[in-house]
């Protein structure tokens, strides 16, 4: 085993934990600005995924411009989502259970319609799947490559959102002290909403680029969860900036580990090291003053 | 005694439902049934095993599959691979499935910052792992699945159905009875305190790790002994059958929708959402069934979070009758389904009238009655509905409880218990409690900087000083749940820095929290009982409840015995706190700001209360901000400021300080 393929594979995993860490994003905001651990974020990722595949397959769109669909679709969704835990006032503990029961349903869903089958997107419809970006001995491949970039822009956005914007000030104000926040006039009901919003804007962004690089199955979140959540709390919970580097971190070191050992150890090294973080740095690895 | 009995109930119970295989032919029950109902006890089983940890003590997991895998492949490998006996590979099985639990434990529960959602969600991560590992791992399975033979056994156990039936039902029946036993034992007592509220339980002397350790080894034990069954009942193990999320869905919808306060509510559950999951698909809906059983998640845990079994306590009449009712007409009728088709109606409709009413409230009073209390302090990761779920407190012990017959002359026995232990321990000149040049920081911020302070036997310490100046971080660190960062704390003779809280309890120091932080679920009279459970008297269950009733006459809140926390004021929530710390039978107690909040006709009868228990020869470090208060009590005085002691001596001398009067005033030009 050379140098040049233990790099290669660390630049594979860092791409592909851009996608890991477009996928905690949603859930990392909506877990630290409004307390909802949202299970159902991933149902909202897989039905992106298939409604990229639908569209694609069906009606013949590019696979990269479906997001144009199905965004504004799963914003709508997410939004509905984050309104409803709001109106049943959902505490941190019981919306982990509530999103389970949903996760499940829209997984159940998810197979009925389009059968518990692996599903691909031909290569006439998705000619991006097997591209690759070369670069002198190094090959990029281009679905992980538009996911990092995809990463980069998203975490870049909601970061500024949050940071410059009224309504992201308001929002972390309110993730800081929520009855204060409402004291001073901060409408908490439409801001959640917006912001669940946004979540399952990128959640379909997500599914888009998953669709794109791997064939899909209803039980896909299963093996989403361990690395994501690994991504979402070394990141810092609700830190979009943490998530981003966490999840190159995770995703290049289980590429190396997985070409280094073998495939099997690397959710074994991923668990180690979520409970390695938590016994470090409870608030996460990548977040100033984070022990 | 109500353990002894209940045993004994189980014992019949099981003896009983073992006859079932042998009258079945005689009475026409066809052999589905058998299987139907061996089924209902394997979930049973790992409903109950799941609620002794998650509902139990509160911590939720998700990994129950990993149990029932490990339990599961276990066999398959032993005794499917190897040949090796069949019976052999039970207990073989539960043994590896309880030390995978204690290694998760023990990984999980050593977390500082665990919270139940961190907890939850690790366990979450347990199976995928471990599936993966298998998976790959040819000698436990490699993508191929096992095959699990008919094993041999004795003529006199019957087919092989029986069999399968009876292994259930004891795996089923034996699990119902461990639940039963700790709700009625100290044990179980341990693990709602836990639920409540973790930190005070730790502090008022509960080993709280090793109780979490033994809930969560229990759980493995009996999933992996159901696990182990399982595979055997299904034939065939492959990754999909024991891994995937059915496993973990089903056992927290049982126990959610049963009740998890009670050691019955997750047989309730089982029984109905495995009717109901055997019906759809015996009708043809396999493919969704998990899409209703997700939904009725979704929906219990919004509308009904407290269960069936707490309903049918309030008003078992209405609930039962909505159950018959249905399945009379539809066998009188006879023109639909099958009887379990019958049943299960009536279990709907049973379920329906038992959850609706709470629907219907919830609508009326949207809001604070559902409860959003995102940084409520205490450790209780599941929210409970709000309306107080019963809790063993409710049945157990028949004689005190409610009757609050006048305890003769409470007080004296108290005040003369308390001197009692006091001189039976070795009398030992020097403090009872010091801390020797204690610094504390918190990232940069430096709490305390080289504070050294001791109190000698029946001394009144008042520890005075301006918010911020480390007073409660002094408390936090004598009672263990601080550790200084430099710097020693001695009780008596013994170094106490890095012994846990529940360890210094049982050295003597007791303390009380600004803000009352009683157990929710039990009454005022348990909260002080698990004082005398945990603390240095170490008595059962039934005794401490008994004995409970002269502290509270001491503090002045018998009349409040039978009462939740929930329904006494603030006042008598500060004297509960202080019965329940005096319980504990202190050398030491520390009381951090007992009488914040109070009316003046409070603080004298607070103030009395302090009086009477120094009379008994227990040291009081009384944290105040009133220096009236203080005044009256202390014997001794020490000013904090900025994290240093600003000044030490008899009260009067103190408070005429310049540094000190400056301190609280501020300097003559601001005054």
């Amino acid at each position: 085993m050379t140098v040049q393929t233990i790099l290669q594979a660390g630049i594979a995993g860092a791409l592909t934990g851009g996608l890991y860490a477009l996928m905690a994003l949603g859930l990392s905001l909506t877990w630290g600005m409004l307390r909802v651990i949202n299970l159902a974020h991933f149902a909202l990722i897989l039905l992106g995924a298939y409604l990229t595949f639908e569209l694609a397959t069906r009606a013949g769109i590019d696979p990269l411009l479906t997001v144009v669909v199905t965004a504004p679709v799963l914003f709508a969704v997410g939004g509905a989502l984050q309104w409803a835990f709001d109106r049943f006032a959902l505490t941190e503990f019981n919306s982990l259970l509530v999103t389970f029961g949903l996760l499940i349903v829209v997984v159940q869903l998810v197979s009925n319609y389009w059968s518990a089958d692996f599903q691909r997107m031909s290569a006439t419809v998705n000619p991006y799947a097997t591209e690759s970006l070369r670069l002198g001995a190094f090959a990029f491949p281009l679905p992980r490559l538009l996911a990092f970039l995809a990463a980069i822009v998203l975490v870049g956005g909601t970061h500024v959102w949050l940071e410059r914007t009224y309504s992201g000030r308001a929002l972390r104000a309110f993730a800081q002290d929520r009855s204060i926040a409402a004291a001073f006039g901060i409408d908490h009901v439409r801001l959640g909403a917006l912001l669940g919003g946004v979540a399952g804007g990128t959640a379909a962004v997500a599914g888009m680029l998953v669709a794109v690089d791997r064939p899909l199955t209803p039980s896909s979140p299963f093996e989403w969860f361990g690395i994501v959540f690994a991504v979402v709390i070394l990141g810092g919970i609700g830190n979009a900036v943490g998530t981003l580097l966490a999840g190159i971190a995770v995703g290049a070191l289980a590429g190396i580990v997985s070409v280094a050992w073998s495939p099997s150890t690397a959710p074994l090294v991923i668990f180690s090291l979520i409970i390695v973080a938590l016994l470090v740095r409870p608030r996460g690895i990548f977040v100033r003053g984070g022990a | 005694m109500t353990l002894g009995r209940g045993l004994t109930g189980f014992a019949i119970v099981f003896v009983v439902l073992a006859l079932l295989p042998t009258v079945r032919e005689p009475l026409g029950i066809p052999v589905s049934y058998l299987v139907f109902l061996g089924l209902v006890w394997f979930w049973t089983a790992q409903a109950t095993s799941w609620n002794i940890l998650s509902g139990y003590s509160g911590y939720f997991s998700f990994g129950q599959g990993a149990f029932v895998a490990v339990g599961a492949y276990t066999t398959a490998v032993l005794f499917g691979r190897h040949g090796i006996d069949f019976f052999l590979t039970i207990p073989i099985a539960g043994l590896l499935s309880l030390l995978l639990a204690l290694a998760i434990g023990a990984l999980a529960f050593r977390l500082r910052s665990l919270r139940g959602e961190i907890f939850a969600l690790l366990t979450l991560a347990v199976p995928f792992v471990l599936e993966s590992i298998a998976l790959i791992n040819t000698a436990i399975d490699g993508g191929q699945g096992i095959i699990v033979p008919l094993p041999d056994y004795p003529d006199a156990l019957g087919s092989f159905q029986d069999l399968i039936y009876r292994l259930f039902l004891a795996v089923g029946v034996g699990a119902l009875a461990v639940a039963f036993a700790m709700q009625h034992s100290r044990l179980g007592w341990a693990l709602f305190a836990i639920h409540d509220a973790e930190e005070v339980a730790e502090g008022l002397g509960v080993p709280t790790f090793r109780h979490k350790m033994f809930a969560i080894g229990l759980n493995g034990l009996i999933a992996g002994i159901g696990g182990s069954i399982f595979a055997l009942q299904i034939g065939f193990v492959a990754v999909q059958s024991v891994f995937g999320l059915t496993v973990p869905l089903f056992v927290i919808l049982m126990s959610v929708l049963g009740g998890r306060s009670h050691w019955l509510g997750p047989f309730l559950g089982a029984l109905v959402i495995f009717t109901l999951q055997d019906r759809l698909s015996a009708s043809g809906f396999e493919g969704w069934s998990l899409v209703i059983l997700g939904s009725i998640l979704a929906t219990l845990v919004i509308a009904a979070p407290d269960g069936l079994h707490a309903r049918l306590r309030r008003r078992p009449w209405p609930i039962v009758a909505a159950f018959m009712v249905p399945i009379a007409i539809l066998w009188l009728l006879g023109v639909w389904g099958e009887p379990l088709d019958w049943v299960l109606a009536g279990m709907t409709v049973g379920a329906v009238v038992a959850l609706a009413p709470a629907i219907r409230r919830r609508r009326i009073a949207p809001g604070p009655a559902a409860g959003i209390e995102p940084d409520s302090t205490v450790v209780s990761p599941l929210d409970l509905a709000a309306d107080a779920p019963p809790r063993p407190a409710d049945d157990m012990v028949k004689g005190p409880h409610g009757s609050d017959a006048p305890v003769a002359a409470g007080s004296e026995v108290i005040v003369a218990e308390l001197a009692a232990s006091l001189e039976a321990e070795p009398a030992r000149p020097g403090p009872v409690i010091e801390c020797i040049d204690v610094t504390k920081a918190f990232g940069g911020v430096r709490a305390l900087q080289g504070v050294s302070f001791s109190v000698m036997p029946g001394e009144i310490v008042g520890l005075v000083g301006p918010n911020g100046s480390g007073k409660t971080t002094l408390v936090g660190i004598l009672s263990g749940f601080l550790r200084p960062t430099t710097g020693d704390v001695r009780v008596g003779d013994v170094g106490v820095v890095g012994l846990a809280p529940h360890a210094i309890a049982h050295l003597g120091v007791a303390r009380t929290y600004q803000i009352p932080r009683p157990f929710a679920s039990m009454t005022v009279r348990d909260n002080v009982a698990m004082s005398l459970m945990f603390g240095r008297s170490g008595d059962s269950l039934e005794v401490a409840r008994v004995a409970a009733a002269e502290h509270l006459e001491f503090v002045g809140l018998l009349h409040r015995a039978g009462a939740r926390p929930s329904e006494i004021n603030l006042h008598e929530r500060q004297l509960l706190e202080m019965a329940r710390a005096l319980a504990q039978r202190p050398r030491v107690l520390l009381l951090d700001e007992a009488l914040a909040g109070l009316n003046p006709v409070e603080i004298d009868n607070a103030v009395a209360v302090v009086r009477r228990i120094h009379q008994s020869g227990v040291a009081i470090v009384v944290v105040e901000h009133l220096l009236r208060v203080v005044n009256q009590l202390a014997t001794r005085l020490v000013v904090l400021e900025g994290g240093r002691t600003l000044a030490e001596g008899d009260p009067g001398t103190v408070m005429r300080d310049p540094a000190v009067v400056r301190a609280y005033l501020g300097t003559a030009a601001d005054a």
